[in-house]
């Protein structure tokens, strides 16, 4: 694992300009003023070199409570989700509440590359920070607004949570067992795709902005971002006149789907033909390893297994697939799911493991690939172990990972050192709690 | 045709899910998107359900879906002289993009480092489910197992004993966007430096990013993450609660409240009275949340979930339906975002398509149909490597073009 230390970065934005080992996209700047909804958009853009501003109210984001913490403490650096979708970013505090505060940002937005936001809708046009009003002073700004339900429909004021939106976008009437309540996914998912969705839609607005000089204003919608997810079934309704619904608890599992218990926890694997047979064989030899299998099972010719005999559904067939099924549900209860993990690593079999956050963190794929990253962070005294970069270049190696701020980390840095406030200024400002710093002890 | 990726031009050897969606924000914002296939290796997709009217290889709906506004041109990669046309069309290309087997396009020749000696500044985007290199740089499989090996499949459940996994290959439509935003870098990169370059997209490492708070409370903490049905730390009510069915259909609304202010509001608008005694208190709801659901359930069963969700929403407590695909296609927020559409295609006429989560306001793309099997291997043979109408006919009867 690669260890980042905890003083300097390694790259700072250079007005566009490309510093080696910045990563492919150092040099420009982003204005992040996004809560939940859209963090994961800013996080992507620092993983590649940006500069991220996250603008932060007093107080800080409401993103730096969210639970589960680190430790006892639920303090504004305490929280799992913002050292994780913080991480990269700088923060700077500024009280858009106030006048001064609202000029500031303006001024910001007058160096920045992008700006993306996740207020409810209106809100930032309401106190003079519109795309317009920005746009007069930047005609090169993107504007990205990440919304719940879009921006024109009835639900454009409204608000989601994440388990809202997961049931706005079709995903939870999917997920759950029939006659219970639908569910979501336990690490909520809906704003992450949004705010990717909105991350890509950003650079989609660059890549224009290279050859036409202009920004523009970007709107992307967490709904409809989350109707990708639904893969592709809202064509049901009109193709076949269905709808799906909530398939069950595994292992009924619906047909596409299928997990399994083992001695220890679960495996997801399919019984088939075509990419599967390789599998079914090699898990039917091993049940032999235990003891005879059905004579059913035995006699069977798996030569016949063609995908022709698959789409015609004959009953001997189908009997055959049974058989199979409940002969290898019967050698997973026997097994333990790292010695299914090996035999399938070694013989190349399309068997998945149902991880744990705990397989997760111990993968020897993700272990090679030297995926996590260890940063320290000397505000809590200890060091953290971040998810890494989500794509490889061999150009533009994302920088290495950087911890999330602490709170008003980088107000002075920015204000100061880079938006050339005097020192009169800035302390005027911080006594008007306009903007506040590390410094000042941030941050009540 | 206008749009944000004018001008740029990929080759598309990619199948199935992540390939093509991550092509099909560029070609629905005006790239020219041509992709490779033949009618012995076509994408997959193309032969799986729904269809338009009867089952074809162009009629898959599926298929359709994540290949809009693309170009296809057939061309059995088997032959010699199909992968010596394709080595011509590259130096006319930004971008290649795969998702092979690790190692397939190597053994065709047309490998990152093959391809960049004809075009040095190719952009060439890989991407299967585990990378490029490693143990498991081999594993073949598609979303649903990414999802088991990536924890997904175990954080959804009502408990450890019950998981009820998220629908379909669902990984398929996280890692798109990773890989596009990847893919864009590396334009702007070559825009600044002319220096192109291989983007190696791991669908595991990018599905981590949705999951990556509970790796930090991980290796943080130890404590492993549970499923735990629709429980919140935060929220209490927070969960999906049964309507009044609908002409005989099951209707539910999810909704969430942080605070005493949306629950007296929820109560409110319920109709009851006041909050009993022990749940008044967020902390307290908190800590009792089988309660909270009993009572709020109790208290839904009567309304109507679509009237309730505006009214709570009027009164700022997040909520919407639970909505199946049937309610999706009538959703007016999506139907305001101009969500879904029908585009004209070229064997089956009218066939619905979703459209944009996104809006550029000053450069709206747009999409046309996805293409028919090797609907585009003639005028683009012609157009850009100035193949005859002779020479074109001469390697369709070899079966070069299949």
């Amino acid at each position: 694992m690669t260890k980042q230390a905890g003083g300097e970065r390694v790259s700072r934005a250079e007005d566009g300009a490309v510093t080696p080992g910045g990563g492919p996209l150092c040099g420009y700047r982003v204005l992040d003023l996004t809560d939940e909804a859209g963090a994961l958009a800013g996080k992507m853009f620092a993983d590649f070199g940006a500069d991220v501003v996250k603008v932060e109210p007093p107080g800080g984001c409401p993103t730096r409570r969210i639970p589960p913490f680190l430790d006892e403490r639920a303090g504004p650096e305490d929280g799992c989700f913002f050292q994780a979708m913080a991480a990269g970013k700088r923060s700077v505090v500024i009280d858009l509440g106030q006048p001064e505060g609202r000029e500031l940002l303006s001024r910001l937005a007058e160096a920045a590359d992008f700006l993306i936001e996740s207020f409810p809708l209106g809100y930032l046009d309401g106190i003079g920070l519109s795309y317009d009003a920005l746009a007069a002073g930047n005609p090169r700004l993107i504007y990205t607004c990440v919304t719940p339900f879009g921006d024109r429909g009835p639900g454009a004021t409204w608000t989601a949570a994440d388990i809202v939106g997961w049931a706005a976008g079709g995903m939870m009437a999917m997920m759950g067992a029939p006659g219970r309540a639908p569910l979501q996914v336990s690490v909520p998912q809906a704003f992450s795709h949004g705010a990717s969705e909105a991350a890509v839609a950003s650079m989609l607005a660059h890549l224009e902005r290279a050859r036409s000089g202009r920004g523009q204003k970007v709107v992307v919608s967490m709904q409809a971002a989350g109707v990708w997810a639904t893969n592709a079934e809202t064509a049901l309704p009109a193709l076949e006149g269905r709808s799906l619904s909530r398939s069950g608890i595994i292992p009924a599992g619906m047909s596409r789907t299928s997990i399994r218990k083992c001695a220890d926890g679960y495996v997801q694997l399919m019984v088939g033909g075509g990419v599967f047979l390789a599998t079914t064989v090699g898990l039917l030899d091993w049940l032999a390893e235990f003891g005879p299998v059905p004579g059913v099972v035995a006699a069977i010719d798996f030569a016949t297994w063609t995908p022709e005999r698959f789409r015609s559904g004959d009953a001997g067939f189908l009997a055959e697939l049974a058989a199979c099924d409940a002969a290898i549900s019967d050698l997973l209860l026997r097994v333990t799911k790292a010695e299914i993990v090996s035999r399938s690593d070694a013989n190349g079999w399309v068997v998945a493991p149902v991880s744990t956050m705990a397989d997760v963190a111990r993968d020897r794929q993700l272990a090679a690939r030297s995926f996590y990253q260890q940063v320290e962070h000397p505000g809590l005294g200890r060091d953290l172990t971040l998810a890494g970069p989500f794509a490889r270049f061999s150009g533009t190696p994302a920088p290495p990972a950087w911890r999330a701020p602490m709170l008003g980390e980088h107000t002075a840095e920015v204000l100061r050192g880079e938006l050339g406030l005097t020192a009169a200024e800035f302390a005027a400002l911080e006594a008007a709690d306009v903007i506040g710093s590390a410094s000042q002890g941030a941050l009540r | 045709m206008t749009g944000v990726a004018d001008g740029l031009r990929v080759l598309d050897f990619s199948w199935f899910g992540v390939g093509p969606i991550t092509t099909k924000y560029l070609a629905d914002n005006g790239a020219e998107v041509i992709k490779v296939e033949s009618r012995k290796h076509p994408d997959g997709l193309r032969l799986t359900p729904p269809f338009s009217g009867p089952p074809g290889i162009n009629r898959s709906q599926y298929f359709g879906n994540f290949n809009s506004s693309k170009k296809s041109i057939s061309i059995d990669m088997t032959t010699s002289a199909g992968r010596g046309l394709v080595r011509k069309l590259v130096p006319h290309c930004d971008v290649v993009a795969e998702s092979f087997r690790v190692g397939t396009m190597a053994r065709w020749g047309l490998g990152y480092e093959q391809l960049r000696e004809i075009r040095p500044d190719i952009i060439y985007y890989a991407t299967c489910l585990q990378g490029q290199t490693g143990p498991r740089a081999g594993f073949a499989g598609f979303g649903m197992q990414l999802s088991a090996i990536a924890g997904l499949y175990y954080l959804s459940g009502y408990s450890p004993e019950e998981l009820t996994p998220p629908h379909g290959p669902y990984t398929d439509f996280i890692a798109p966007r990773f890989g596009c935003f990847a893919l864009l870098a590396a334009l702007d990169h070559r825009r600044r430096t002319g220096k192109g370059q291989l983007i190696d997209l791991s669908q595991y490492e990018a599905t981590l990013q949705f999951l990556a708070p509970a790796i930090t409370h991980y290796f943080a903490t130890g404590v492993v993450a549970q499923p735990a049905g629709n429980r919140s730390p935060r929220y209490a009510p927070h969960g999906a609660y049964r309507c009044r069915d609908v002409d005989g259909r099951e209707r539910w609304i999810a909704l969430a409240a942080d605070d005493d202010q949306k629950w007296d509001a929820t109560l409110a608008i319920l109709g009851a009275a006041a909050s009993p005694p022990g749940l008044a208190a967020h902390a307290d709801r908190l800590t009792r949340p089988h309660e909270v659901d009993e009572y709020v359930g109790r208290l839904t069963s009567s309304h109507d979930a679509g009237q309730l969700a505006a009214e709570l929403q009027q009164a700022g407590v997040p909520a919407y339906p639970v909505q199946d695909c049937s309610d999706l296609r009538v959703d007016a927020n999506l139907r305001d975002f101009g969500f879904f559409g029908v585009l004209e295609q070229a064997e089956c006429g009218p066939m619905p398509y979703d459209g944009f989560a996104y809006r550029l306001g000053r450069t709206p793309g747009s999409q046309t149909a996805a293409p028919n099997l090797g609907e585009h291997t003639s005028e683009v043979l012609s157009r850009l490597l100035g193949m005859s109408a002779a020479e074109i006919r001469r390697l369709r009867d070899d079966n070069v073009l299949y």
